[in-house]
């Protein structure tokens, strides 16, 4: 019984020392990969402050004045149309459905 | 002989020694070593429980931490994604003069770096022997040159900057911080300590496409109508999320002035105004909610002009029938009908009404620049005036959400800009009786639609517009002025209501070379005939549901 008990007892103590020496390494990939992560953030951050104001609603009027003033057009969105896909078939459907007092 | 003998008696040996392990210290040890293990052996079942039990539970999100982050503060992001407010980190450069070795050798190099900068008074400075700052938001390059003067009395400090990409567009919103990164306005004021210590980036209810079309056309009829200032709101009706909120004048915040001037007040939430007809929705709303009257219910013998304690309430038009339905009260925004509603309903039901939908008292909103609605010393006169929309004042925000939840089926919502902060109208208490939404956006409609209502210059084909117009002269020193405040509120669709949109024109004056074009075969109109919402603030209303419309029906239309 006693045997029994300290087989247990260190068995216990390495199956807790190698658990923990492999949390570890986890922990030190944890912390590499967070590290790593860390500057691409910050890179992401200001490329996408770069994004953002390079196609800011205000940018990208002054560009379609600059560069497609007549190649744009405006759409009447009652004639825009959608595709819905249903058991392999495609229904045509207006995109805004007119309303009784617009027929 | 001596014959002895020696009797030798062999007995059986009985011995009462048995034979025990002796009881030394080398036991008492072992005991309190197994005891010990026994423990160990416990706490680890205990403790691999434990681990099995959080195992199982499903990954819950990181506490956040209280800490308090120096030189930090969170970015502020739209519903999209695109950066509102974006932190970066800047070099300040001071000079401790003390610690200057020699003084005429750092001029000579400090000229070389910032060759335009005013020496004479850092000369000055350097006698002072004060520290100072040099230099604020330095570049890289010029922070390598300096910090490679090797001088001691040069101090770097880190600073934290928050960079504004969309310049004016959301000024009244996220409002500004100052040097020692605490909020003082807007939304960086009132979520301070969150944007502090959050490490992710605070996302709002706002869509920046959306309000620099609203802004845009705002400052353009602000122009034509010569307007000292104006504000819109697009609210989402059935959650109460604020899709865009514009005040102008407005202000670049990467400039970060001072604002003393109170013409940049926020008119949408902070500047209390009378708007007139258009609480005459309210009215009604009430006497449905009360089943006391019916759209078709119609008055009789309605009087040109009633007198209320020596105050005269008359038509705006003198060409009102006497006979009105209801509905065509709303539509043809009679007074003397809207009062006579009112009484109907009494006082105490009609201010219950109103408290109910948040149009009085101060709202609980994401920014503490709301305005205080005027308080009302109620009686037969003022229920008379209020009934119309007159002697009673509230800001735009409250307009918004009366207009919102008279309309989504009758569900108390509470506007919102901060994207967490969204509650469905489902999942919020139903404040009006069912019906009432149904019947008052009808009538909504057919003010834009019918030639008899005042808003026909929204009737935007595809957005099914209904909503109502709202002239209201404006109080100055306890007297009525000619200045006035024009307010159209839109819903739309009108049949299932999704947005509403409110717009006010502070002070607008006619323009007679501006062009009214219709949207059916009518033959367009030169010149504003009348200074009325319905020839102000609709008309801007019908152009920003134009440009608005098509990303609202594209961008939300699986939301």
């Amino acid at each position: 019984m006693k045997k029994i008990i300290f087989v247990i007892i260190f068995l216990l103590i390495l199956a807790t020392s190698l658990v923990k020496n492999s949390t570890k390494e986890l922990e030190d990939k944890i912390f590499m990969v967070r590290e790593n992560i860390r500057p691409l953030k910050s890179e992401l951050g200001d490329t996408l402050l770069e994004y953002n104001y390079l196609s800011s609603p205000e940018k990208l009027t002054q560009y379609q004045a600059q560069y497609f003033e007549k190649n744009l057009i405006k759409i009447d969105i009652t004639k825009i149309k959608k595709l819905i896909e249903k058991n392999e078939k495609i229904k045509v459907d207006d995109l805004i459905k007119k309303m009784n007092d617009e027929r | 002989m001596n014959d002895k003998k020696n009797n030798i008696i062999l007995e059986e040996y009985e011995n009462e020694f048995t034979y025990e392990k002796s009881k030394t210290k080398l036991n008492i040890e072992f005991n309190r070593i197994a005891f010990i293990f026994f423990i160990f052996l416990v706490v680890s079942i205990i403790y691999s429980i434990q681990l099995l039990h959080l195992g199982s539970l499903k990954k819950k999100i990181e506490p956040k931490t209280l800490i308090t982050k120096k030189n930090y503060r969170a970015d502020i992001i739209d519903r999209n994604g695109n950066y509102l407010i974006k932190s970066v980190s800047s070099i300040d450069i001071g000079i401790s003069p003390i610690e200057i070795i020699d003084k005429k050798k750092l001029l000579v190099n400090l000229k070389l770096i910032f060759p335009n900068k005013d020496y004479e008074e850092i000369e000055k400075n350097f006698d002072k022997n004060k520290f100072f700052k040099f230099e604020k938001n330095i570049s890289l390059i010029n922070y390598e040159k300096i910090m490679s003067l090797g001088d001691k009395a040069i101090r770097p400090e880190e600073k934290l900057t928050r960079v504004y990409p969309q310049k004016n567009l959301f000024s009244h919103i996220i409002g500004q911080i100052d040097d020692d990164n605490n909020g003082i306005s807007g939304i960086e004021k009132s979520f301070d300590n969150e944007l502090k210590v959050t490490n992710e980036a605070l996302k709002l209810t706002v869509d920046t496409d959306i309000q620099f079309l609203i802004r845009e056309e705002l400052l353009r009829f602000k122009e034509i109508f010569r307007a000292k200032g104006s504000a819109a709101i697009l609210m989402d009706v059935n959650n109460g999320a604020i899709i865009s909120m514009v005040s102008i004048p407005d202000f670049n915040l990467n400039e970060r002035k001072t604002i003393t001037d109170v013409d940049y007040i926020n008119r949408a939430t902070k500047g209390v105004y009378e708007f007139g007809s258009v609480f005459k929705t309210f009215t009604i709303a009430a006497a449905f909610n009360e089943n006391l009257v019916e759209s078709n219910t119609e008055f009789l013998n309605l009087k040109k002009q009633i007198e209320c304690n020596g105050f005269k309430i008359r038509e705006y038009n003198d060409k009102m029938p006497t006979d009105l339905t209801v509905e065509e009260i709303l539509i043809r925004s009679g007074n003397i009908g809207s009062v006579r509603i009112g009484q109907k309903i009494g006082e105490e039901k009609f201010r219950s009404f109103l408290k109910k939908i948040g149009v009085l008292g101060i709202i609980d909103f994401d920014i503490q620049e709301v305005g205080k609605p005027t308080p009302i010393s109620w009686g037969k006169c003022k229920l008379a005036t209020a009934s119309y929309g007159h002697g009673i004042t509230t800001t735009l925000l409250q307009i918004a959400k009366g207009y919102s939840i008279v309309t989504n089926g009758g569900y108390d919502i509470n506007p919102t800009m901060i994207q967490k902060k969204i509650i469905n109208k489902h999942l919020q208490k139903r404040i009006l009786n069912v019906g009432v939404s149904d019947k008052i956006n009808k009538i909504l409609r057919k003010i834009v639609t019918n030639e008899e209502g005042t808003a026909e210059l929204a009737n935007v084909k595809g957005y099914e517009v209904g909503g109502k117009t709202g002239t209201a002269q404006i109080s100055k020193k306890g007297r009525y002025t000619r200045d006035k405040i024009n307010t159209f509120a839109a819903v739309f669709p009108s049949e299932k209501p999704r947005y509403t949109l409110v717009v006010m024109m502070d002070e607008p004056k006619t323009n007679s070379e501006y062009i009214y074009h219709y949207r059916d075969d009518k033959q367009p109109i030169k010149g504003t005939p009348y200074n009325t919402a319905g020839w102000t603030s609709v008309e801007v209303a019908g152009k920003i549901i134009e440009r608005i419309g098509p990303i609202l029906a594209t961008k939300y239309i699986e939301n």
